[in-house]
């Protein structure tokens, strides 16, 4: 039974992936291109028009931005997952868990790519690879734990109140700007410092920029809080959808 | 015959009427009782929303019932879904192995019944195209051919026995009629009287989600008939 949900999760991401490749004319191009794009548009209005940063600001927006955008579609396409495959939810038995894990692991795969393309931009901007590479993968897991984490939970209750799709966007842009995707959070007042330290999102950010840019090892301790927080999102996100399970399949999408 | 495979107890699921705050609730069943026994096939009668796709979905074990009992011995049961899965981008070979495994096979028993499906789907080298390109009887053909390799314990049928053009409909018939006879345990959902007469050596009649009578074919069809001319008599 498990090995089979195993490969039908990794058929359907492969499916996923390939369905969606063949949906436009420039196919696989799009994973990396739109958000070279997307790092394209930010460039312009944070760099060049609002002069943000400094020296080291474009990686560290290339940095913020992969990574974020990687989250950010896990939790969503991970959240909406069981709500749009409500059908088939109605047709088979499966434990609904399935859904945003294909999401997900879509996600993931089309991420690597994008990292690829941003380790190559780094170099060419003079951040070659280093040695600290090798915390990359303990970073990664964190973060798609977290995500992973996030998406179970909204994948539980969309279903059932749909509504949240209009304010999941909204949320999700308020973290970021919490986060220190776009621009460093220097000029948080003091009295908020300590609150925004425990943003685990700001805490791998600072990592990731650690690793990539200054070849710097993670803070293990603050990592290993991240650690837990995650694991604490993605138990709690399992839990609810395993609770939510047999009202989905006489839910209408 | 065998012993009782599913059991049903005053059986009763209800939907919400509609999302809102404070939306009521309907009972698509609300009291249906059932004993499948192994190897039997029964056919399942009724009007339109007397609940038999529901009660085919709480057998299938997709719908869990708001009240009333489900007793199951361990047995594999599936709900027969055509084009289950189908992505229109994706060959039909991806399709069948991707509906394969939503209809619960190893991906190694679909790999090794895909050159079956394909003959069967009488698709030839449109296999390997994507399914968009398709008719929709070539797709339905795909769809059937992939749903017949399904071998649960217990079969569930709802009214998909006639697809595609009439050549390939008595093909699948005949295809689903030998999977009948190879003496697995069915239940048939139709409104085709005929299928059901033909197929079904006991058959059960729900009205408005109850059980109204279970029994031997002929009994409960001519009890059928008698409502049907005059209803008044038990409604």
């Amino acid at each position: 039974m498990r090995r089979h949900l195993i490969e039908l999760v990794l058929f359907s991401t492969y499916a996923e992936l390939r369905a969606e490749a063949a949906r436009s004319y420039l196919g696989l191009i799009w994973w990396v291109l739109e958000p070279a794009m997307m790092m394209g548009a930010y460039w312009l209005v944070f760099d060049v028009i609002l002069k943000t940063g400094g020296a080291d600001y474009i990686p560290f927006l290339l940095i913020g931005l992969t990574l974020w955008q990687w989250m950010k579609q896990c939790i969503t396409h991970g959240g909406y997952a069981i709500w749009s495959s409500l059908p088939m939810v109605r047709q088979v038995q499966l434990p609904p868990i399935v859904f945003p894990l294909i999401a997900m692991l879509s996600d993931t795969v089309k991420f690597f790519f994008i990292f690829l393309l941003l380790v190559v931009i780094l170099w060419a901007l003079g951040y070659p690879p280093n040695a600290a590479y090798w915390a990359l993968p303990i970073l990664f897991f964190a973060i798609f734990l977290a995500a992973a984490g996030a998406g179970f939970i909204v994948s539980a209750l969309v279903p059932l109140v749909p509504d949240l799709r209009f304010v999941i966007e909204q949320v999700l842009m308020v973290v970021m700007f919490l986060s220190a995707v776009i621009f460093p959070l220097d000029q948080v007042p003091p009295s908020l410092k300590g609150l925004m330290a425990l943003n685990p999102i700001a805490v791998v950010m600072d990592d990731a920029r650690g690793i990539l840019m200054h070849g710097q090892l993670p803070n293990w301790v603050g990592l290993w809080k991240v650690y837990v927080i995650s694991i604490v999102l993605c138990a709690i996100g399992v839990a609810s959808v395993r609770a939510f399970a047999p009202r989905f399949p006489k839910l209408a999408s | 015959m065998g012993d009782v495979v599913i059991e049903l107890e005053h059986v009763g699921v209800a939907f919400h009427a509609q999302r809102s705050i404070g939306g009521g609730r309907y009972w698509a069943l609300e009291d249906v009782n059932l004993q499948l026994r192994r190897g039997e096939r029964l056919g399942v009668i009724g009007r339109n929303g007397a609940g038999k796709s529901t009660l085919l979905r709480v057998l299938a074990g997709i719908l869990a019932p708001d009240r009333g009992r489900v007793r199951r011995s361990g047995i594999s049961c599936q709900l027969m879904s055509l084009s289950l899965g189908f992505v229109g981008h994706l060959s039909g070979r991806d399709n069948a192995v991707l509906s394969g495994l939503l209809l619960g096979l190893r991906r190694r028993e679909i790999v090794a019944r895909l050159p079956a499906i394909r003959e069967f789907s009488e698709l030839g080298d449109f296999f390997e195209q994507p399914i968009a390109t398709y008719s929709a009887g070539m797709g339905m053909r795909l769809a059937f051919a992939v749903a017949m390799q399904v071998e649960p314990d217990v079969l569930l049928i709802d009214e998909v026995l006639s697809v595609g053009d009439t050549e390939f409909q008595e093909k699948s018939g005949a295809a689903l009629r030998e999977r009948m006879r190879e003496g697995r345990t069915v239940v048939l959902v139709s409104h085709d009287e005929e299928q059901i007469r033909r197929r079904c050596d006991r058959v059960l009649w729900i009205e408005h989600g109850r059980s109204v009578l279970e029994g031997h074919r002929d009994e409960v069809f001519a009890a059928y008939h008698r409502d049907l001319h005059h209803p008044a008599e038990t409604a």
